[in-house]
């Protein structure tokens, strides 16, 4: 099955630990969340998705979930892109009082 | 091996003799109410599996000719039971090896329907697309202040009994999403494999606070410290340091060390405060008592207390 044959490939690469991607450039961010840079270009000018850092890693992969996220939503639950952004920023928010409410309770 | 029948009906909470405008309804009702994205973390994988069965019943309820096939198959199924499908060259079963090519939908839908006709791997929406790619996977990853000090490399667990080696890369801080691109679950009929996003949370540190790039510590000083001025031993995440208290130093001052917080991803670094915190002595000797009221008869300016109270 397609799966084994993943985790046994990987284990035979060992060595150099992935590392974690903080940025992404514009090509990066449209070919992740599946959609043309014509597409982000459109979304990034209706003010939907802002750049953090100047060219080339301008994006940050916070804004990839929060795009794909976005996505899913108008493509899901008919949701305009616009709400969407406004969803995802709630959405946000929400995961954000969750996790300080779950550290002032005796989380980790 | 049997598949088990599902009853879209009840899935979707509508009667079998529902229009399609109460089934469009009832799926929209569902729909917004188990899509995982609007779910808390910890409910999301079970979110997604519910949506999926709504999605799937939705497929088959809304479309008149595989609701009619549906419906042909008589109202004495129930939910769970073993299901083969009656004879006749319209069904078909299955081969396992056709199972990843059923785009999300269940082994039910797939010995009725097939694979042709099936839509993409979330479960029905969307445009048709026979490769399907694989889920995302999110998770915390709990970073500690070392970490992000110095970087680090880390062996992760992920679900599904996986386990990977991750470095940490510097600027990382709470909140911040880290992507390994490809790392998510695999996808189906050769169809690109997900991304695994850890979103990296600071397990607190008992000297230091994090604000921003800076790091924030407390600096107990006695009063005579404060009015007189010292040079006090402080801790730094670069080990000890003597820091010069200037006279006069009110409680609540900052007193800050260059370049002594977080480093950040262009090389430079934050700074480390130290917020003055005058502590005064609860259990004073007679000779400091003695000296507390020399000063209280000595006081340049008689007042009931300092300003600003």
């Amino acid at each position: 099955m397609r799966v084994s044959s993943r985790t046994s490939l990987r284990a035979s690469i060992v060595a150099a630990p992935l590392r974690g991607e903080l940025s992404l450039s514009r090509e990066e961010l449209a070919a992740a969340a599946g959609i043309s840079p014509a597409r982000l270009a459109r979304l990034v000018h209706m003010g939907l998705l802002e750049p953090m850092a100047p060219e080339p890693r301008e994006f940050t992969a916070a804004t990839l979930t929060r795009l794909r996220r976005m996505l899913r939503l108008h493509g899901d639950l008919e949701v305009d892109l616009v709400a969407a952004a406004i969803i995802a920023d709630l959405l946000e928010r929400l995961e954000r009082m969750e996790t300080e409410l779950a550290r002032l309770r005796g989380g980790s | 091996m049997a598949v088990k029948f599902r009853d879209y009906y009840e899935v979707l909470g509508v009667p079998r003799t529902a229009t399609a405008e109460e089934i469009k309804r009832a799926y929209r009702q569902l729909a917004r109410k188990h899509h995982p994205d609007l779910q808390p973390a910890a409910e999301r994988t079970k979110a997604a599996e519910r949506f999926k069965e709504i999605n799937e019943a939705y497929e088959v309820l809304s479309n008149p000719d595989k609701r009619s096939k549906y419906d042909a198959l008589g109202q004495n199924w129930k939910n769970g039971m073993d299901f083969t499908p009656p004879p006749g060259a319209e069904w078909r079963t299955v081969d396992p090896g056709e199972w990843e090519n059923l785009g999300g939908f269940s082994d039910f839908f797939g010995s009725l329907f097939g694979r042709s006709t099936g839509r993409t791997g979330r479960g029905g929406r969307g445009g048709v697309r026979i490769t399907i790619p694989g889920n995302d996977v999110e998770a915390e990853l709990f970073v500690s202040l070392d970490e992000m000090l110095r970087g680090g490399r880390r062996r992760i667990q992920l679900p599904g009994g996986r386990s990977l080696d991750v470095e940490i890369p510097l600027g990382t801080r709470e909140g911040t999403v880290l992507r390994l691109a490809g790392q998510g679950e695999p996808g189906a009929n050769g169809g690109p494999p997900g991304d695994l996003y850890l979103h990296a949370r600071l397990i607190p540190h008992p000297r230091y606070r994090v604000v921003g790039d800076d790091l924030e510590m407390d600096l107990p000083l006695w009063p005579w410290q404060a009015v007189l001025g010292t040079e006090v031993r402080i801790e730094t995440p670069e080990g000890p340091v003597t820091l010069k208290v200037p006279p006069g130093t009110q409680s609540g001052k900052r007193l800050r060390l260059r370049g002594r917080g977080l480093p950040r991803a262009n090389g430079t670094r934050g700074d480390l405060y130290t917020m003055v915190r005058i502590v005064i002595p609860e259990r004073p000797s007679a000779a400091e008592r003695e000296a507390y009221e020399t000063l209280k008869r000595g006081a340049a300016v008689p007042a009931d207390r300092p300003a600003g109270g």
